[in-house]
């Protein structure tokens, strides 16, 4: 065969690719646990997703929930916070916990001999935290450190001012996560407590397993332990949606002397929605979802702006947003919020059939590779947890992907790009900054302190 | 069966491209890893990035694949890619359904052996514009961004290949110009300087004959330069200031000590675990936990083929000297050296490596760019369980040992300090 260099080699066969069946178990208490067995390695995965988070917390005490997932492990049962740490070392395994504005998020790895005793260990962290006040007053200080650090990153500002001016008016989503200096500062180890008994629920909690161990042994096992755990009710919950006046300001967070600027660009979206969520992503992918998308090619491979460009449609629970970020060159701040916007307006006029059919090419081809590891299944369940999606998600994804049109597509980005709406933050040396502004005719102006407060 | 027991394929093209196979069926996914065994360790001063800034470039398409191409064909295939420098080696690497092996084979042997026609001084301008970013979006506009670049320029002397960061200069990076890539690209991109492991669910003797076929005829270029061993001079203790804007002073404290896969890069590794690794390691106890003397503590051991150091870096919680801190940690260090460690603190180690060993298994990328360096630095790509072995046959007393060898007066101290307020 004479090799032709010229010529890019075409897909050999198709793959065979099975998506592993999702078994569904309902313990003695209620709880739903999903597993899919898998037995490539001697490893199992378990991750409990608990809704409510943040979200829940007293607006004035805004990062309890934060400070109450990482007082889990500070002791539990017969466990002090070091042997704790201890037990789970010296049987290899590892337990995490995060908390989102939505749920609080906790897992466990271990290899199969010792799957057993992980579980334990983890069934006494989440029924019999120690909740101690030293302990409590030693996190609480270590996450007061933390935010103050934050002054020091751009990134940290640039998001939490987003955040802020996305949800006016006190919203439940506005602060960060692990709060501000001021709402720490008000929590108690009581505070702790009461969101233990009122808002980390079992009938909010759903157990997710993946790896190494088979139906009847999962049933039997989670049974004896976290099939037990009962804890109140769930409180109603009522929320109430972000307010959606449309403030199209640039503001402007003075880091003196910065050779960047870190940008954001959005605006409050709808929330996750199963009619719109593939145009959306599909869309996306086009305009800044990845390395290859215009927003990246414009700034990155054809200005030389910055290192990298995107944006994305995120959804909470309970609300939606689009955002462009980017850490660009200081002397080209303007001209990258112009680029930015050029593309935005751009898009609304439509994409073109090649650029629809490589989007989703690469969505329905890279779909296997979302299986290979327990971590990124579990993450895949969770996700549809969190947005209750149906059982046969996996199984319809692909089809529902082929089936979207340039119409579909056309529609969305009429529908959810609105340059209209957009406001920016910016954190970068001001004088530097207000100069290309202003020359660039960029006015709307406010300028502001990291904590998002306006400077008069 | 044990399944750190790796099953594979090796054999070199005439023009002395290393060929690594390696089947894994467990996902319909193949992936594909090039080593070139060339980093910026192979940098001249003047030119301090160059590595990765050639890394860069062969993005930037070649003679039968237009710029933008390369990113664009494997993520329309559902892959990833992407490619890495440290001051070793540089890799690239994808990921693909297996049924686009052989156009992932077909990208990697058009850069390896016709990216020159393709280079553009407009490419070239661009991407200097793309890394001067990275590096500052990375390190300078980060808080103590610096710490890296100032650490390395105390620790290895001039002349030493670790004596700059991967990153490079900013006035390094601005100078780069086309005679410097081309150059860069006749000296370490040949066959003969890399090796390439296929890994994944694949048929092998297709594999084979794909292999043959793009990359038999690539010629190679010349005798690839070695750059000599270097020996350094022992440290004098030196205590370096820098201010910066940040809300917390942090510590730096660096020790010379040995080569990757010697006697005492393994001691060395578990030592820092013992010291820092969880939250009843020693340091983390005493000086994050109980008396909350900083607010973040971390250790490591760097191994590299030309040296290696031991790092600890601690942040001072507010109000709380550096020299408190300094001294506490040599306070502690001198207990593991006076009266060694606990067999419980040795087995707790152990075992958290072997079940780390166990969980990196699970991606064909990662088990791809593994297999490349033990056959880099064993010259035996299946090194799982000799490594692994490496830590299970420790004794308490090794560790004590290391201690005692490395961790003496001579070190390197880096102070940033919070630059004071009008």
């Amino acid at each position: 065969m004479l090799l032709d260099r010229t010529i890019r080699p075409a897909a050999s066969d198709n793959i065979d690719f099975e998506i592993p069946e999702i078994k569904s178990i309902t313990l003695d208490n209620n709880i739903q646990a999903l597993f899919i067995e898998r037995h490539n390695l001697p490893i199992i995965r378990l991750n409990l997703v608990v809704q409510g988070g943040s979200k829940l917390d007293d607006i004035d005490k805004k990062g309890t929930a934060s400070l109450f997932t990482m007082m889990l492990d500070e002791g539990a049962g017969k466990y002090n916070a070091m042997q704790l740490s201890d037990e789970f070392e010296m049987l290899g395994s590892n337990f995490e916990s995060s908390c989102t504005d939505d749920a609080i998020f906790l897992s466990i790895r271990s290899l199969t001999e010792n799957f057993n005793k992980t579980l334990e260990l983890f069934n006494t962290i989440i029924s019999s935290p120690h909740l101690n006040e030293e302990d409590f007053e030693r996190e609480k200080r270590k996450t007061l450190v933390r935010i103050l650090q934050q002054k020091d990153d751009p990134e940290d500002i640039a998001n939490n001012v987003f955040s802020l001016k996305l949800f006016p008016g006190n919203h439940p989503y506005a602060l960060p996560t692990a709060g501000l200096e001021e709402t720490v500062n008000a929590i108690s180890n009581d505070d702790i407590k009461n969101y233990f008994l009122n808002n980390f629920n079992s009938d909010k909690a759903t157990i997710i397993i993946v790896g190494d161990i088979n139906y009847e042994e999962v049933k039997r096992l989670l049974n004896s332990t976290v099939g037990k755990w009962k804890t109140n009710p769930a409180a109603e919950f009522t929320f109430f949606d972000p307010s959606e006046d449309v403030d199209p300001m640039i503001y402007l967070i003075d880091k003196p002397g910065a050779m960047h600027s870190d940008i954001r660009i959005g605006y409050l979206s709808e929330k996750r929605d199963e009619t719109t969520y593939f145009p959306k992503l599909l869309l996306n992918m086009v305009l800044g979802g990845q390395f290859s998308s215009r927003i990246n090619l414009n700034l990155r491979e054809s200005k030389g702006y910055t290192y990298g460009a995107f944006s994305s449609f995120n959804y909470y629970k309970e609300a939606g947003f689009f955002i462009v970020s980017s850490s660009v060159n200081a002397i080209n701040t303007a001209d990258s919020i112009i680029e930015i916007f050029n593309e935005l307006n751009k898009i609304r006029e439509g994409i073109n059939i090649n650029e629809l059919n490589f989007a989703k090419s690469s969505l329905i081809r890279r779909f296997p590779s979302s299986f290979e590891t327990n971590r990124q299944i579990a993450a895949s369940l969770t996700r549809m947890i969190m947005f209750s999606l149906p059982f046969n998600h996996f199984n319809t994804y692909i089809d529902r992907i082929k089936s979207i049109t340039l119409e579909d597509i056309k529609s969305a980005a009429d529908y959810f790009i609105c340059p209209d709406k957009c406001f920016t933050v910016i954190v970068g040396d001001k004088n530097t900054v207000i100069k290309q502004l202003d020359e660039k005719g960029l006015s709307n102006l406010i300028e502001l302190d990291y904590k998002g407060n306006k400077i008069f | 069966m044990n399944v750190l027991d790796l099953k594979y394929e090796r054999y070199k093209l005439n023009n002395g491209l290393e060929v690594i196979l390696y089947n894994n069926k467990h996902v319909p996914l193949s992936a594909v890893n090039i080593w070139y065994k060339t980093g910026s360790a192979y940098e001249r001063k003047g030119k301090t990035g160059l590595a990765h800034l050639f890394e860069h470039m062969m993005f930037q398409g070649s003679q039968n694949v237009p710029k933008e191409m390369h990113f664009r064909f494997i993520q329309e295939a559902g892959g990833s890619l992407n490619g890495s420098t440290s001051f070793d080696r540089t890799n690239f690497y994808e990921k693909v359904p297996s049924n686009f092996l052989e156009m992932v084979l077909w990208l990697e042997a058009d850069r390896m052996g016709f990216l020159l026609p393709a280079l553009s001084q407009e490419k070239l301008t661009n991407q200097i514009s793309v890394v001067r970013n990275e590096r500052i979006e990375r390190y300078d506009n980060q808080p103590y961004g610096l710490a890296w670049e100032i650490l390395l320029k105390n620790l290895y002397p001039e002349g030493h290949p670790y004596n700059w960061p991967t990153i490079g200069s900013l006035e390094d990076i601005d100078s780069y110009n086309m005679e410097d890539v081309t150059d860069f690209y006749q000296k370490y991109y040949s066959p003969s300087n890399a090796s390439i492991v296929i890994a994944g669910d694949f048929d092998i003797a297709s594999a084979k004959k794909m292999v043959e076929y793009y990359f038999n005829d690539i010629p190679n270029l010349q005798n690839t330069p070695e750059i000599s061993d270097f020996s350094l001079n022992s440290l004098t203790h030196k205590v370096i200031e820098h201010s910066e804007d940040v809300q917390l002073s942090r510590i730096y404290m660096a020790w010379h000590t040995t080569k990757i896969f010697t006697e005492d890069d393994v001691p060395l590794e578990v030592l820092a675990d013992i010291l820092a690794g969880s939250k009843s390691s020693r340091l983390y106890k005493e000086l994050v936990y109980d008396r909350e003397l900083a607010q973040d503590i971390s250790v490591y051991q760097f191994s590299g083929k030309f040296a290696g150091h031991f790092l600890i870096a601690a942040t001072a919680k507010p109000g709380v000297e550096l020299e408190l801190i300094k001294s506490e940690i040599l306070r502690l260090i001198g207990v593991v050296k006076k009266s060694g460690i606990t067999s419980n603190e040795l087995q707790k180690s152990k075992n958290s490596i072997k079940s780390s060993f166990i969980y990196s298994m699970q991606n064909v990328d990662s088990l791809a760019d593994q297999l490349n360096y033990y056959n880099c630095f064993l010259d035996e790509p299946n090194s799982f369980i000799a490594d692994l072995t490496r830590y299970d046959i420790l004794k308490e007393e090794a560790i004590q040992k290391a201690a005692m060898t490395y961790l003496n007066d001579n070190y390197i101290e880096l102070q940033i300090l919070p630059s004071k307020k009008d």
